[in-house]
């Protein structure tokens, strides 16, 4: 337990340099990227509008000078105020998140539900039906932009069939499409890591071995197989996980779900600093989180990994 | 003023995919009349803000027009009537006298009195408010409130279009009472106003929801509850008016039309834009500098072309400087022409020696304003001019136009604020004004006589000679004054507004029912 807890330590470590290397990227991006008064006042606002809305903003003030309030506020949770919501970027942001994550979490649920048996299936009856079948549909998702898959289902299962809703947050049917198109990616990965390793992990020996002493081929698949292949598994899932961030901003876009996703893009296009920098850094501080756990994942899973 | 054009076109790739897809999408069965008594309207954005002080973007308006009201109303026709004011008149050459109307009362019931109208203004441009239109009503210079429904504004200077200013931005009456006692911040949270309907609730990013004031003094609106709902991709926008999730989509693109109009339920009703998309000109660069160029460029220009292939017939061709509709609009000019001949033979006049000219385009914030380049290109070109085009981010284009530090030529969409030339040409080309590249000492003069005289068949002659220096300078080159197009439910009566607005009280909106 010892080495697990220090493996685990120097993990969390690095960590938190991720984080602030994060911090400062997305803070010297978004100042490069200019100026948010011009979009906040009217086209004709005379320069001492635009001078007085700098200073009230803080913009005024040298860059290095910027950065350090920034950090020092950061170390206190604070991201500042929104300048385009005129409140908290903190609560802007919590707002938003519970809509995330219930999309995130539902569609990440569809997606391993769907592709892991899917994958296993495929390894089992290798170039058969089911596996040309399962790979094929993979493929699709993994190939098609989730903009165009979100319009079509939108056209043809809302629009033309009338079955649900085009877009919003509302009850369990509004929430079918927009999880489908966002698990669809990540589906498609898990399934298609989840045939290679599977396969690969059913040409070993040991398998052989399993087989000869005369194991049902469930338990060959399930016990002996599937616990071997887990590792690649596990770390393409976690990795997804991170993905349907990215891909909620396409997704809620599309399907207008006010998620953070939204804000996110919304904040771009305002220079929103303090709102995009809180939605960046929680989003990164997850990623952080997921592969923290991956790793905690691995050491109990492989006692190899933990020594090294 | 409106950030979120941008949205009109931001999704023109999805909008391909769409449209790409085997026709036939019908919708619910076509159905002329309605039982519903809630409105819901998808614009392209959500809105950033309910105190209408703080924002000017149009989805904005939308509703802040709704939950307040102004002194004066611009109507959709484009008459400006009478509002919480019943009427108003000059008083000598610096002094505007309004009566207020009786008995209009605040959404929490309290009466509105003048010193409601005075804080209002006054917070406009009180530094301490930090307000987003503190240079709209900076004309005045004092307000007095001589009894509880008059209110007498003077002017520091003669201002003709002081009740025009006030029918726009910046003029929405806000409640002193309530605004003091609550503090902005809360007032932002849960706006009262005297508008037709009273604001209930804001989830971000998703909607706003409303519900009709049955006590407004211009009768309770023909719904109970309005719902805004943000879709800022267009195919689902188009998508949910067709499924009859929503009963008006605002920002249509007019290649979205046909499938509107195809869809046995609904139809496509559009306003002339109070204004033009021009593209503007950076005179001070050569060859921008020479007269000559400026007109070849403009002659050279096929417009009618543009608005067939490119806005599907949805505009109309520009005479000038000043929008089709506003005060002062000359019926008797004709359209801009379409000579490339005579573009040659002016370019040879001008001595232009094949320099490059750059128009630099957003990609789909404004309007058709990427393929609307590219076509302007091709055709200067034959015209043997050696144009560019170069695409910019939106927020490069705001840096751009604060700087004053555009290479050529650039996409522009003047609203008309007052639907007066002071509202737009000389608000935005005048001296000191955002656009002001070019200048003339006559057309300054006139302009500055024009902003400041109460005689209108004086500004009228003001305006006519600045448009004659305007096509002889060529300070912006107009393309095209579109239609804006509103996708609409057929059971909904209800007309588009040329400025953005969302005009919803009864004499504008109406379900037609059984």
């Amino acid at each position: 337990m010892r080495t697990f807890l220090r493996f685990f330590a120097s993990r969390a470590g690095r960590a938190i340099v991720a984080l602030w290397l994060v911090s400062t990227v997305v803070f010297v991006v978004m100042r490069l990227s200019g100026d948010p008064t011009p979009l906040l006042l009217p086209p004709d606002a005379p320069q001492r509008e635009i001078l007085r809305l700098r200073a009230e903003l803080g913009l005024d003030r040298p860059l290095p000078v910027q950065y350090a309030v920034f950090l020092g506020n950061l170390a206190r949770g604070d991201f500042g105020q929104s300048i385009r919501f005129k409140g908290s970027a903190m609560a802007v942001v919590t707002e938003r998140l519970p809509a995330t994550f219930e999309l995130g979490l539902v569609s990440f649920a569809v997606a391993v539900i769907v592709a892991i048996p899917a994958g296993l299936l495929a390894a089992v009856y290798r170039n058969r039906l089911i596996d040309h079948l399962a790979m094929g549909v993979a493929l699709v998702g993994q190939a098609a932009p989730t903009f165009f898959i979100g319009i079509l289902f939108i056209l043809l299962i809302s629009v033309k069939a009338g079955l649900l809703p085009t877009s919003g947050r509302g009850d369990w049917r509004h929430l079918v499409l927009p999880a489908v198109t966002l698990g669809l990616f990540a589906m498609a990965s898990i399934a298609r890591l989840t045939r290679s390793a599977m396969l690969e992990v059913l040409r070993a020996d040991y398998i052989r071995t399993a087989r000869a002493k005369g194991l049902a081929e469930l338990l060959v698949v399930v016990k002996h197989t599937l616990r071997n292949a887990a590792i690649p598994i596990i770390t393409i899932t976690g990795l997804q996980f991170g993905g349907l961030l990215a891909g909620a901003v396409v997704t809620e876009t599309v399907f207008a779900w006010p998620g953070i996703g939204r804000l996110a893009i919304q904040s771009i296009y305002n220079r929103d600093y303090p709102v995009v920098q809180c939605v960046v850094l929680l989003s990164a501080a997850l990623f952080v989180v997921i592969n923290l756990a991956i790793d905690a994942v691995y050491g109990l899973l492989d006692p190899r990994i933990r020594v090294r | 003023m409106t950030v979120s054009r941008r949205d009109l076109l931001k999704g023109a790739a999805l909008a391909g995919a769409a449209a790409a897809l085997p026709g036939g999408l019908v919708g619910p069965a076509a159905a002329q009349t309605t039982q519903k008594r809630e409105l819901v309207v998808a614009q392209g954005g959500d809105i950033s803000s309910l105190d209408p002080h703080m924002s000017t973007s149009s989805n904005d308006i939308r509703i802040s027009f709704n939950i307040f009201d102004n002194l004066t109303s611009r109507r959709p026709d484009g008459k400006l009537v009478p509002a919480l004011a019943t009427e108003w008149k000059l008083q000598g050459q610096q002094a505007w006298a309004f009566k207020l109307r009786q008995g209009v009362k605040w959404h929490n019931g309290d009466p509105l009195t003048s010193a409601d109208v005075k804080f209002s203004v006054d917070r406009t441009y009180d530094p301490a408010a930090k307000t987003r239109v503190s240079t709209v009503l900076t004309t005045i210079e004092r307000i007095e409130t001589p009894d509880a429904t008059t209110v007498v504004i003077h002017t520091k200077k003669p201002d003709p279009l002081l009740p025009a200013r006030l029918g726009f931005y910046a003029g929405q009456i806000v409640p002193k009472k309530y605004l003091e006692s609550v503090g902005p911040d809360a007032f932002n949270q849960k706006p009262i106003g005297t508008g037709p309907v009273r604001f209930v609730s804001w989830t971000k990013d998703d909607r706003v929801v409303l519900d009709a004031n049955g006590d407004y003094w211009g009768g309770k609106p023909d719904f109970d509850r309005l719902i805004i709902r943000a879709l800022p991709e267009m195919a689902p926008r188009v998508g949910a008016l067709l499924k009859g999730e929503v009963d008006i989509a605002t920002q249509l693109p007019p290649d979205q039309g046909e499938r509107v109009k195809s869809n046995p339920g609904t139809i496509v009703s559009g306003a002339l834009y109070g204004g033009l998309y021009v593209l503007a000109v950076n005179s001070k660069v050569k060859p921008l500098d020479n007269p000559l160029v400026k007109q070849a460029l403009s002659i050279a220009i096929d417009r009618d072309v543009i608005i067939k292939e490119l806005w599907r017939g949805r505009g109309i061709v520009p005479s000038g400087p000043i929008a089709k509709g506003d005060n002062h609009f000359d019926a008797s000019l004709p359209a801009l022409a379409y000579n490339p001949k005579e573009a040659r033979e002016l370019l040879k006049k001008a001595g232009y020696k094949n320099e490059e000219i750059v128009i630099e385009t957003t990609a789909a914030y404004m309007a058709g304003d990427k393929p609307m380049a590219e076509a302007i290109q091709a055709m200067w070109k034959d015209a043997g001019v050696n144009a560019k085009v170069e695409v910019f981010e939106y927020s490069v284009r705001a840096q751009k136009n604060r700087d004053k530090s555009f290479k050529g030529l650039w996409w522009s969409d003047p609203t008309s604020t007052l639907r007066d030339p002071d509202g737009m040409m000389w608000r935005l080309l005048g001296p000191g004004g955002p656009q002001d590249y070019w200048r003339h000492a006559e057309w300054d003069e006139l302009g500055n006589a024009a902003r400041f005289s109460v005689d209108e068949k004086f500004r009228g002659e003001a305006y006519k000679k600045m448009t004659k220096i305007f096509l002889e300078h060529l300070p912006w080159i107009p393309v095209i004054q579109p239609y804006e197009d509103n996708g609409l439910q057929k059971y909904v009566e209800w007309n588009p507004d040329p400025l953005q607005q969302l005009e919803i009280r009864r004499f504008n909106f109406k379900f037609r029912r059984a």
